[in-house]
């Protein structure tokens, strides 16, 4: 009798055929839906893009490319970083104010030092810096904007810090 | 050893409150349940209780009705996908519908399954009021109904006609460059219909002015056209919907005696 039970009858088969069919057809709807709502193309602004030559940049930091390309470009006595102007707190836009030397978030008023290093306010980590590499061809600094140096930050007395030697390194940085 | 776990989750499941709460009445098979499954569910409310066997047979429904219904859902799912990457803006529409069919994943697809459903849905609803008009259907208690079922009707085709303008392309613009000039030669409101001029109709404010917002088909014309597809007409298509079902279930099927 209990062979009996384990067979599987008429009404089981065509239950799991019906069942079956319908689980797939909400699969198979599922998945092109999933599909169709992930673009494949995006109208967005380049998240790779080039800022020209290194001998364009002297000493010091360039708000050149801050409206258009949301970064910063700074030159140090060793080289060339990019940094990425988004507050880390909330996701503003910091402003570079050259008298007091810092970045000062208008949202919440957090305040980076020009390496990135948090003075003051409530962002919990340093300022990002963007991937870059220079373009064989025609030597110009090419920043990948969704690659990006994101450091543990050690708390100091003068706020949150890393040691800058290990933020400098590739490829988050240009020795020229 | 499999099926006796899979009875005894299965025993389990259907003994939670969250499981009585959401399938309120079970299989049992006796004239109460299956007339209290049908009272206290929203949806099946809008359906006759019980109806005649004879009444529901294919070979007099056609079921052109329901398969309307189907299709007015396909529809509504689809075009909610499409809206998705549509902008009814003249100097984009037509590039949106391009990159759908180009480069967007299954865009083909639901593009071809709003486009085709639409077109099928225009024949089965008339298909469905020449059923209803051949079996009589359409005659006292049921009258009230079949001019619900000529409004249904109408929007059926003014969705149809709305949604002819978004692709943006030329056969668009030249239907409803002749659609609204037939609206034009509408009596009273149409500045080329009877007694329009007389009526002080002009260019400028009759009712083909009033349809694309403008003298000519252009931006206007095409934003009305599109909120009209997709908010208006489909709310009017299911208050009138919910109203048609309510009737077929307050004036019973009519079916042969």
């Amino acid at each position: 009798m209990s062979d009996v039970d384990e067979e599987i009858t008429r009404r089981d088969f065509f239950s799991i055929v019906g069942w079956g069919g319908v689980a797939a057809t909400l699969g198979g709807s599922a998945f092109s839906f999933y599909r169709f709502y992930s673009p494949n193309v995006l109208y967005e602004s380049q998240k790779v893009f080039k800022i020209g030559k290194p001998s364009e940049y002297p000493p010091g930091l360039s708000e050149k490319w801050k409206k258009e390309r949301q970064v910063w470009v700074v030159r140090n006595e060793s080289g060339i970083y990019v940094m990425i102007s988004i507050c880390r707190h909330l996701g503003c836009t910091p402003n570079w104010f050259q008298d007091k030397q810092a970045f000062l978030c208008p949202c919440h008023g957090s305040i980076f030092s020009i390496e990135g290093n948090v003075l003051g306010g409530p962002s919990p980590r340093l300022l990002w810096r963007a991937a870059v590499k220079i373009d064989p061809t025609d030597g110009q600094i090419v920043v990948d904007f969704n690659h990006r140096q994101d450091p543990d930050p050690m708390s100091t007395e003068q706020g949150l810090r890393v040691d800058e030697a290990s933020r400098e390194v590739e490829p988050f940085f240009l020795k020229v | 050893m499999g099926s006796s776990n899979w009875a005894k989750i299965s025993t389990w499941v259907k003994s939670t409150q969250f499981y009585k709460a959401i399938f309120r009445h079970g299989y049992e098979d006796t004239p109460r349940n299956r007339a209290l499954t049908t009272f206290s569910n929203v949806l099946y409310h809008l359906h006759p209780v019980k109806s005649r066997w004879e009444s529901i047979k294919l070979r007099y429904t056609w079921c052109m009705g329901g398969t309307s219904l189907l299709l007015f859902i396909i529809l509504t799912l689809t075009g909610v996908l499409l809206m998705f990457y549509y902008v009814p803006d003249v100097r984009r529409a037509y590039q949106d519908i391009k990159d759908m069919m180009a480069v967007v994943s299954y865009g083909t697809t639901f593009r071809n399954i709003h486009r085709l459903a639409a077109q099928l849905m225009v024949a089965t609803v008339w298909i469905h009021m020449t059923r209803v008009f051949l079996t009589g259907s359409y005659k006292s208690p049921r009258e009230f109904n079949w001019i619900i079922g000529v409004v249904l009707l109408m929007l059926t085709l003014l969705l149809s006609w709305t949604g002819y303008l978004l692709p943006w392309d030329q056969l668009a613009l030249w239907a409803i460059t002749v659609g609204t000039k037939m609206a034009a030669a509408t009596p009273l409101f149409g500045v080329e219909g009877p007694f329009g001029l007389q009526l002080g109709m002009r260019p400028d404010n009759d009712v083909k002015f009033m349809l694309l917002g403008g003298t000519e088909v252009g931006q206007n014309a095409l934003l009305r056209f599109y909120v009209l597809h997709c908010v208006v007409l489909p709310l009017m298509v299911v208050v009138f919907l919910a109203v048609h079902f309510w009737r077929v279930r307050k004036d019973g099927f009519s079916g042969p005696l």
